[in-house]
């Protein structure tokens, strides 16, 4: 019995390799599980439940991501889900794997900050349009912008990605 | 709406139309690549070669990093001071605002109808904990405590007192207990959770722990909504106060599982032990 405390007190693994070769302990049945009852005795000793699994279940974690539940309008976080129906618009923007809008900032060297539209499918010149229109009337200002045709991404220089969610939120996307 | 399928547009109809892109056809734009300098070649690049005249700094032989001709450097001058003594054997707690928990709340990682403990926070990617970091669990932040709306029975290692008054605002139940994973080593669980590391937070009812008197934490729910002005709402008459009263056991892990129990998850059956000798070793 002694043999078996300061064995429980070293780590599992070492405890486990030194349990072997002294031959199974009396009372440490819990380290290595060696019955010398026979097979029906051992069966016999154990009750089966289910109604317990669903504690298993829960401490597995999902392999995709749930979908989000149904809400009226915007939640108390911030978020809001996508219109029912696409807006008419020439060009539509997905939602993201975790269903957010995707728009991102980028900072490089230490001083270039654009914001950067993926996800886009349809016209992306006339996303461009009403993007540049939409930065004129909150900044003042002609900002450059650049469309990836091939990607279908349209970056935009400088921080605008708070404006540019609410933006698009309100469209419908 | 006319959304055209194919992407790329212009860009991809010009590149069908032109002749095979080889080595040979392409050169970079204009302007792009700039000449590099050499140095030691020409009028500009020889001579002295950008190294000065004379003295230490053409002939490389300048001193180290920090030397100050002899004054005492300013990093010997600053005594030493334990700052970061001991840093790397810290605990670290992950923290987790109530702004991040209501959006996972609201796209439905998080299920506020079942208790929310580290397993579900992690299993809903909410936190990121890394034990080998001495991460010893979760701590809830108050930012976002005014937009916080959800009635949940939480279940972390530490939290602000501004996080505890929202949770309680809105009619949830908290509690504070050692992740019991952070136990491992050592020392015994028994030693662990009495052990002086702990105390301070899980015998303490302003913490919520989950050793402390029923009857404290209960004085300190009226404290704290006294003090931050809000009426303490009766949980023992919501429909949900099973689900929000529900608290794991002081050497349980997982909630509804006891140690010692076999899982065969192809059959979703759970086998118990009936032995006695296997219950008491379990229940040691």
């Amino acid at each position: 019995m002694a043999a078996s405390f300061t064995l429980r007190g070293a780590l599992l693994g070492v405890s486990r390799l030194r349990c072997r070769t002294p031959g199974p302990p009396a009372g440490a049945a819990g380290l290595r599980f060696v019955c010398n009852a026979g097979p029906e005795e051992r069966r016999a000793g154990i009750i089966e439940s289910t109604e317990e699994y669903k504690f298993v279940e829960r401490l597995i974690p999902p392999s995709r991501v749930p979908a989000p539940p149904r809400h009226a309008g915007v939640t108390p976080s911030g978020w809001s889900p996508p219109a029912d129906s696409p807006p008419p618009l020439p060009y539509v923007i997905r939602r993201s794997r975790m269903h957010n809008i995707p728009v991102y900032t980028d900072l490089t060297n230490g001083s270039r900050k654009m914001t950067l539209i993926r996800k886009v499918e349809g016209d992306i010149w006339a996303l461009e349009k009403d993007v540049k229109e939409f930065l004129k009337e909150v900044t003042g200002k002609e900002l450059p912008t650049q469309v990836n045709e091939v990607t279908m991404t349209l970056k935009v220089k400088g921080h605008f990605d708070g404006e540019l969610k609410q933006w698009l939120t309100s469209k419908g996307f | 709406m006319s959304v055209p399928k194919k992407p790329g547009g212009k860009a991809l109809e010009v590149l069908q139309n032109l002749p095979r892109i080889t080595l040979a056809n392409l050169r970079p734009e204009p302007g792009s690549k700039q000449r590099e300098k050499k140095r030691g070649r020409g009028q500009h690049g020889g001579n002295r070669s950008g190294r000065g005249h004379k003295g230490e700094r053409q002939r490389g032989t300048r001193p180290r990093l920090g030397f100050e001709g002899g004054q005492t450097p300013f990093y010997l001058v600053i005594p030493k001071y334990g700052y970061n003594e001991g840093h790397s054997r810290r605990p670290q707690y992950q923290p987790l605002s109530l702004k991040r928990l209501q959006y996972l709340i609201d796209l439905g990682r998080v299920d506020p109808t079942q208790p929310i403990d580290l397993t579900q926070l992690v299993n809903a990617r909410g936190v990121t904990v890394q034990p080998l970091k001495r991460d010893y669990g979760v701590q809830l932040v108050d930012e976002g405590a005014d937009i916080f709306a959800a009635k949940i029975n939480i279940e972390v290692q530490r939290a602000s007192e501004g996080a505890i008054a929202a949770i309680e605002r809105n009619g949830g139940g908290f509690s504070s207990s050692p992740s019991r994973s952070s136990c491992a080593g050592s020392l015994s669980q028994r030693e662990c959770c009495q052990g002086r590391i702990w105390s301070h937070i899980t015998q303490i009812a302003e913490n919520r722990g989950y050793l402390a008197d029923p009857e404290k934490i209960r004085q300190a729910r009226l404290a704290l909504a006294q003090k931050y002005g809000y009426i303490l709402p009766d949980i023992s008459k919501d429909e949900l106060y099973h689900m929000l009263s529900m608290r794991k056991d002081v050497r349980q892990i997982f909630f509804g599982l006891a140690p010692g129990w076999v899982v065969n998850m192809p059959e979703k059956k759970i086998l118990k032990p009936t032995d006695e000798k296997l219950l008491k070793y379990y229940s040691s």
